[in-house]
């Protein structure tokens, strides 16, 4: 890998971390000057991570998500990119912070790992690969961003804090938030299948990691019908925003770690 | 008569319900998610689901496992459900289209899951897959499915990158159906041959010992492998019926093969004259040629000649293209939903909540 990634991942890292501090401090000293500058990192630290992506896949010549530094640094990349959007759009301040410290530990786990870029090999040396990869953790940003949401909807019940958005803005941030992760996640899908077909001649795979894909699509499609049962809004949403992640980090993490899988990227 | 039309109404909204797909939805994420923890201590049972179409995989392997395998159909009974769930509700939203054209994305997803779905039983069905299909070049070798069809391989080439490790594998492959090319297809990672449901890829590749090769003295060197012919003098002819690496003369004469290792080799070989057979028996190498050709032919091995054999998997899955269809209405549905989203959010477009 190229040596000047290093630095660029450590401010990268860095610039995350003195955002999660300033939302903290923002939670205890509530002046607009200090979200503002938390925000300011956010984005210092977005612009430094997707200089170094676009670093990395010049170098590489390929978009490098072959191995688990490079997917979790691109998973991390993504739900940056989401809460910057979130951001800009709905204006979330201080609630950035939970996000923001889960992209930290995305990063910091993948500053555990070698950064090296592998060699491509023939079966992901296709557009297909790229585009399965690139939707799949679009899809798990939005499921994370869906995952903040919800936690930061029942802290703002239970504590009322005005802080956060109010209730009823969260409940449709979520909302939109599965609703699009699943419009990815069914792209992903797609193109992961057709890429399996014309590499293994079938397009739907047993293996582990293929069967808890498609519980994942098929756990957030069941999301994008809940909400509009009215004893599922709220805060049945929310719950059900936090179990959806935990099914997420099972098929992206747990099948890895826990399980064996004979899906291509294990 | 009222009663009757009231219970098929009735009915028609129980199948269109959502809050059936919600509970159909989530009864099959869970089973599957609890009964998929099974799969990874069992790969006896459930490492050979791919290389095998369900339907075939039930009948030789789940049904002689019932307790960790029960939870498969029922998972199949549920999303059969859900799929005449979601083509109720697709048809209930057609007979709407008029006022609820705006929702084209979101159906285009619901009639994607249908397709795939039907396209899924469909190949688990009527298709079939076969993985390891050794073929030595120059041969027609016939497939299982779909039936007539056969492939030959016309050349082989292994890509090896530094250190000779394999990185890929080239074969140039004829379908054939009877006498017949059909398709033609460098098949390679990523490109395989495609025709009417039939997908051939590459799975790997293998040295196979497919003759040897021997000087005549005063004449040159001959290959001889199963299917040449040798002239004589005297109008004699001599043809070689079958090659083997490794047999074994029994007591009784007999010549049985052992395996595909080079080991002693062996031709079986005829002799004709004007189109009777004089002779016919086995040449083992390692004996000398028989007495019927010793004062005919002079013989001496020199090596043996080796193939590169491509190892394919050929598998047949009519309902390919259904799901295709169904990969091209989720793409178009998830595209249409992504972009009227916002559009709809905009006009105050709220659907109903129940
Ligand atoms: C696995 C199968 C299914 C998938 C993947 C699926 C997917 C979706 C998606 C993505 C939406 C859009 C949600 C949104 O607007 O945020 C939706 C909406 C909807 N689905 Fe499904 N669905 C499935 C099955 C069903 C079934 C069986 C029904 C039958 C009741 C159904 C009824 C509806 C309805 C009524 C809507 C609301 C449309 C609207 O906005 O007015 N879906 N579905």
């Amino acid at each position: 890998m190229p040596q000047s990634d290093i630095p660029l991942l450590w401010s990268a890292l860095g610039a995350n971390a003195l955002a999660v501090l300033f939302y903290l401090l923002h939670v205890q000293i509530r002046r607009p000057a200090i979200w503002r500058f938390a925000f300011a990192l956010v984005l210092t630290g977005f612009a430094v991570q997707t200089l170094t992506l676009a670093l990395r896949w010049f170098a590489a010549g390929y978009l490098p998500v072959t191995n688990l530094f490079s997917t979790l640094f691109f998973f991390s990349w993504c739900l940056a990119a989401t809460y910057v959007y979130f951001e800009l759009r709905y204006r979330l301040h201080a609630s950035g912070l939970f996000v923001m410290l889960v992209n930290l530990v995305l990063l910091a786990a993948a500053l555990q790992r070698d950064p090296a870029i592998p060699a491509l090999v023939p079966a992901l040396d296709t557009p297909l690969f790229t585009l399965h990869i690139v939707f799949s953790f679009l899809g798990y940003a939005l499921f994370t961003m869906a995952f903040s949401l919800g936690v930061l909807y029942l802290v703002r019940r239970v504590t009322g804090s005005a802080l956060i958005p109010d209730l009823s803005k969260l409940r449709r941030l979520n909302e939109e938030a599965i609703f699009l992760g699943f419009i990815f996640f069914t792209l992903c899908m797609v193109f992961g299948s057709l890429w399996a077909y014309l590499a293994w001649g079938y397009w739907f795979s047993w293996n582990i990691k293929g069967v808890w894909s498609f519980i994942v699509w098929l756990f957030y499609a069941g999301m994008c019908h809940a909400k509009f049962v009215r004893r599922w809004q709220g805060t049945g949403y929310a719950l059900l925003s936090i179990a959806g992640f935990g099914v997420v980090l099972f098929t992206y993490l747990g099948i890895g770690l826990l399980l064996r899988s004979n899906h291509p990227l294990g | 008569m009222k009663g009757i039309q009231t219970m098929i109404k009735e009915l028609w909204n129980f199948l269109c319900s959502l809050k059936l797909a919600i509970v159909l939805a989530s009864l099959s994420t869970l089973i599957i998610g609890a009964g998929s923890m099974v799969m990874p201590a069992h790969p006896e049972i459930f490492g050979d689901l791919d290389r095998m179409t369900l339907t075939n995989w039930y009948a030789a392997v789940a049904s002689q496992h019932p307790l960790l395998t029960w939870w498969l159909p029922v998972a199949g009974l549920l999303l059969i459900s859900l799929g005449v769930n979601t083509l109720c509700c697709f048809c209930d939203w057609l007979m709407r289209l008029r006022s609820r054209w705006r929702k084209t994305g979101e159906y285009l997803i619901h009639l994607g899951f249908i397709l795939l779905l039907a396209g899924y039983l469909w190949g688990a069905w009527a298709g079939n897959r076969t993985e390891g299909l050794r073929l030595p070049p120059g041969k027609s070798v016939p497939l299982p499915a779909p039936e007539g069809y056969a492939l030959r391989l016309e050349d082989f080439r292994a890509l090896t990158g530094p250190g000779g490790r394999p990185i890929d594998m080239i074969s140039d492959l004829s379908l054939l159906r009877g006498e017949e090319v059909v398709a033609r297809k460098t098949v390679r990672t990523n490109h395989p041959l495609l025709y009417q449901g039939l997908v051939v890829v590459p799975l790997s590749f293998a040295t196979e010992t497919s003759g040897f090769r021997f000087l005549r003295p005063g004449r040159g060197l001959v290959d001889l492998v199963t299917g040449e012919t040798l002239e004589l003098s005297g109008q004699e002819r001599l043809e070689v019926l079958d090659f083997a690496p490794h047999v074994l003369r029994q007591s009784n004469g007999r010549v049985r093969r052992i395996g595909d290792q080079l080991r002693s080799p062996a031709f079986l070989l005829e002799l004709r004259a004007a189109d009777k057979q004089i002779w016919k028996g086995w040449y083992l190498l390692r004996e000398g040629l028989p007495e019927a050709l010793e004062h005919r032919l002079n013989l001496r091995p020199v090596g043996p000649l080796e193939n590169r054999i491509s190892v394919v998997t050929a598998n047949y899955d009519p309902g390919a293209g259904l799901a295709m269809a169904g990969g091209a209405c989720l793409t178009a549905g998830a595209l249409f939903a992504f972009f009227s989203y916002y559009r709809k959010r905009r006009r105050q477009e709220r659907p109903e909540v129940i």
